[in-house]
């Protein structure tokens, strides 16, 4: 939840607090779906870096601020994520980035696993970072204006 | 052999990584590789000296033939003995002369790290084997001599040693790899057995004597290893005068056999190995600082055995091997015993030391032996291998380059007894000839007493330099099976101590009476270069700094700036390649344009084009970019429509971000363009800009026509079910089938957010140093910002 300084507007505000949830899960959705369907990492990880950058332009440097998210972090842990997964297909003998596939059965509900998926939740928080790296320099610029004055 | 390296790679990362808790027991862990190799390698000795050569292999690509290959043969376990010998006593010795610190476990990391690069060195087979240990060496000899990094000179002399080194290894590789392609060989050995010849053969060996020469420190590469004194002085007697400074005597020695009679090899030897004896020599009568000349001295010394090593003769060569010996023997000696006395006084200058002998008597002793040994005065080792040396250089076979061989050979000894009597003397005498009112001489009777370990190490050595000489007969004969490994021609020598009355007898004698002559009536003398740089060191460093500055030149003169001028360089190259790409020959595959497939696209591309061309008629930078955005986005429509639905997502979402961020950039910059810069009139913009729209129009309708191959996508359609699991094509390619780009356009990606965020932190950081400097360190927004932005700091 993120309190609005005067200077932004209450409407934007109170929108943005309740879509982020939902752009978050809907984030998820498209990376995950993207396997089979329009979609992927990429994009998903954009929807959600889009979010941040709603709560930036909703309540300025503390809607980013308040996310308490070293964009660093997330960027090393995306892209350890991701050559994670292409190093352990090199262990398992098979070319880099080469994909697994597990299937099991839960109440007659197939369910399938790929690695590569795990591949694309790398990139998505990896571009989550990314983006929030670009608002955080916006959030630091603005931090400067105002010790300025 | 592997197992060996890989125990001094594991003591070495076990030392650097225990860090200061492991400081106390590192020097004495350290020692335990080289000592291990020691005893291993006395194992091998009478099967390797009775002609076995053990090979060890390990495959590392073979697609490229790229494998290590180590071969223990008669040399290699010389050089291994002397490698790990010396090395576990330097660092036995160094235990004392360091006593307490916190940082000797980096010391004992590197200085073990090194030890194993040279054992690569000294026993590599393979080409690329060799230069690989060979840069490890250069490496690890960089961070030792730069080990006291606080100290400026230090940092510079580390500095100068790498470029040097480092060039020169770079030559080195040019040369083993021309080798590789015309002798059709990866090892050494396979090189000797079927020698390859011609002119590209020898531009090979040249390149390779380069590499030699400047790690070998030879005029006109000898300048660094003066400078390398930096180091500590345990470091400086290993690396640089026992050991790392042979890694180019090692090469000479086992090409020298094989190609000595090619081409210039002989003349280029002759001429940067005399030309490094008489420097070194005249330059160490010129030193007051005991590490100095013996700094010098050793370029000298190692000129010599360059000459010797690298003649290809085999009465050279087993006087060279004998040199080898004798000299890591006597000159880590004198490099030991320096440090004791530096220890000890806290000086190194000779004009200030006096009343060593009563204080430092076992240290005095070694000084005098292991001196003695260098100027070669029998019964010393020395003595020996240099009457060897003589021995065979007055048996010329080789004519005019053996001559002036000889003749360069006996002046430099001359001033070899010259130096060595005056470091001797200027260590132990009492006299201190020419002292400066600022340099008071010590006071033997205050001086701190050296414990027995600190000066057994030195003693030993100087004690093997005698007994090894007193052992003379059968250290020949040990020595010449050695040397047969290098050449195969070698007959059977003997190395005597007494070879009776003979002309090598007569000349040592004449040598050793012109040094002593030339040391008397130099004695007087107190000059002195410590404080001017040789020629040699200001011609590098004016190359040096005249690198740096053309680079800045050329960055100042390619990197204005100024985005105008990128754009115009970027896109003018952009169409002249295109163009003359397509005047080339891709002209007549133009396909005709289809405009649209449905009243939708027809919309989209309207839509998509007038929104560009509006750009131009925008007069405002937001406007335009809002323009632009727009056009984007009727771009997203055009791929939906042409049936890719992955892309339209990527690129609304693109393009959307892309706006935002846009925008929140032009609320901080004017509202209006800038005028144009003078240097590009509207007529040159439109030109530039009309080029590339009708280049590349040109380009994606020719490309589209050009098709030769079948379309590779419907394979990965037929695949990307079964092979990948996923029915989303577009992504399977990306994360499966072309993933590795993937991963390396996601390492970009990643890069680029770290540049973002370590600007604004560098930035951020400047202003507060520049309210730190105007005294208004407001301590710019504290509380309630820092306390937010904590998260991400």
């Amino acid at each position: 939840m993120i309190r609005s300084e005067p200077r932004f507007s209450v409407v934007l505000t109170a929108t943005v607090n309740g879509i982020t949830v939902i752009l978050l899960l809907f984030s998820i959705f498209v990376t995950l779906r993207g396997h089979n369907a329009p979609g992927g990492g990429f994009a998903g990880g954009l929807v959600m870096g889009s979010a941040v950058i709603l709560r930036y332009l909703a309540a300025g440097p503390p809607g980013v601020r308040s996310l308490r998210i070293d964009p660093i972090s997330l960027i090393g842990a995306g892209l350890a994520l991701a050559a994670l997964v292409g190093l352990t297909s090199l262990v398992a003998g098979d070319a880099f980035l080469e994909s697994a596939i597990w299937k099991t059965k839960v109440a007659d509900i197939e369910l399938k696993v790929v690695s590569s998926s795990i591949f694309d939740i790398g990139v998505h928080v990896l571009v989550v970072g990314v983006v929030m790296a670009v608002i955080v320099a916006f959030a630091e610029a603005d931090d400067e204006m105002r010790g300025r004055r | 052999m592997i197992p060996l390296l890989i125990a001094h790679l594991v003591v070495a990362v076990a030392c650097l990584a225990a860090g200061r808790a492991g400081a106390r027991w590192a020097l004495p862990f350290a020692a335990l590789a080289p000592a291990a190799t020691f005893v291993w390698l006395v194992a091998q000795a009478a099967d390797v000296l009775d002609g076995d050569s053990p090979t060890s292999t390990v495959e590392w690509i073979p697609e490229f033939s790229l494998t290590i290959a180590l071969r223990l043969d008669g040399f290699g376990l010389l050089m291994g003995l002397i490698v790990s010998g010396i090395g576990v006593l330097v660092l036995l010795y160094s235990t004392q002369y360091f006593g307490r610190r916190d940082d000797l476990g980096r010391l004992a990391g590197m200085l073990v790290g090194f030890a194993g690069a040279m054992l690569g060195i000294v026993w590599a087979d393979g080409l690329l084997t060799l230069f690989v240990f060979w840069e490890l060496t250069s490496i690890t000899s960089f961070l030792l001599i730069g080990f006291t990094d606080k100290v400026e000179a230090a940092r510079a002399a580390a500095n100068r040693a790498f470029l040097v080194t480092g060039a020169g290894g770079l030559c080195l590789l040019a040369g083993l790899i021309i080798l590789t392609i015309t002798g059709d060989a990866t090892t050494i050995s396979e090189l000797a057995a079927d020698p390859p010849s011609g002119t590209l053969t020898n531009v090979a060996l040249v390149l390779l004597l380069l590499g030699a020469f400047t790690k070998s420190a030879q005029f006109p590469f000898h300048f660094w290893l003066p400078g390398a004194m930096a180091a500590p002085t345990p470091v400086s007697a290993y690396l640089h005068s026992a050991t790392m400074v042979k890694a180019g005597l090692v090469v000479v020695a086992r090409f020298a056999p094989t190609f000595a009679a090619e081409g210039p090899w002989r003349w280029l030897i002759v001429g940067a190995g005399l030309s490094s004896l008489l420097l070194g020599g005249v330059r160490a009568m010129r030193q007051q600082d005991a590490k100095l000349a013996l700094a010098h001295g050793t370029v000298s010394q190692l000129g010599f055995l360059m000459v010797l090593l690298g003649l290809g003769t085999s009465a050279a060569t087993y006087a060279g091997v004998a040199m080898l010996l004798a000299h890591a023997l006597f000159k880590a000696a004198l490099f030991l015993c320096v440090g004791v006395v530096d220890h000890e006084t806290g000086t190194r200058d000779m004009r200030r030391l006096r009343g060593l002998r009563r204080a430092l008597p076992i240290v005095a002793a070694s000084v005098t032996v292991a001196a003695a040994s260098m100027a070669a005065i029998p019964p010393t080792f020395g003595f020996v291998a240099k009457e060897k040396a003589l021995d065979g250089l007055l048996d010329n076979e080789i004519g005019a380059v053996g001559t002036v061989a000889l003749i360069g050979i006996a002046i430099g000894s001359v001033l070899t007894v010259a130096y060595t009597i005056r470091i001797a003397v200027g260590l132990l005498g009492d006299d201190a000839p020419g002292i400066d009112v600022d340099h008071a001489p010590i006071d033997p009777a205050s001086l701190h007493r050296p414990k027995p370990a600190f000066v057994a190490v030195p003693a030993l050595l100087a004690v093997s330099s005698i007994v090894a000489g007193l052992a003379a007969g059968p250290v020949g004969r040990w020595l010449a099976d050695v040397t047969t490994s290098l050449d195969e021609k070698t007959a059977t020598k003997e190395l005597k101590l007494w070879p009776g009355v003979n002309e090598a007898l007569l000349l040592s004698t004449a040598i050793i009476l012109a040094g002593v002559a030339l040391w008397w009536f130099t004695r007087p003398s107190t000059r002195t270069v410590d404080a001017r740089q040789s020629l040699a060191t200001d011609i590098y460093d004016r190359l040096y700094d005249g690198l740096l500055d053309g680079a800045r030149r050329t960055t100042v003169l390619t990197q204005s700036g100024s985005l105008p001028f990128y754009l115009a360089v970027v896109l003018t190259t952009l169409a002249a390649a295109l163009g003359a790409a397509l005047i080339a020959g891709a002209t007549d595959s133009i396909a005709s344009p289809r405009f649209s497939n449905s009243a939708v696209e027809f919309v989209a591309v309207v839509v998509t084009g007038a929104l560009a061309i509006a750009v131009l008629a925008a007069r405002t930078r937001f406007v335009a970019a809002v323009l632009l955005g727009g056009s984007g986005y009727g771009l997203a429509i055009v791929y939906l429509v042409q049936g890719a639905p992955d892309l339209a997502i990527t690129q609304f979402l693109v393009e959307t971000l892309t706006i935002v961020v846009f925008l929140l950039v032009l609320a901080r910059l004017p509202s209006d363009f800038l005028p144009a810069p003078a240097w590009a009139p509207r007529i040159a913009r439109i030109t530039i800009a009309v080029a590339v729209g009708a280049t590349m129009s040109l380009f994606a309708l020719s490309a589209s026509g050009s098709r030769t191959a079948p379309s590779a996508g419907e394979a990965y359609v037929a695949l990307s079910e079964p092979e990948a699991g996923g029915r989303n094509v577009v992504n399977v390619i990306l994360v499966d089938f072309r993933g590795f780009d993937t991963f390396g356009e996601i390492t970009v990606l990643a890069v680029a957010g770290a540049g973002v965020i370590n600007l604004v932190r560098a930035a951020r950081r400047e202003q507060r140093r520049k309210h730190i400097e105007d005294g208004t360190d407001v301590a710019p927004p504290e509380t309630e910002v820092d306390r937010q932005v904590g998260a991400w700091r």
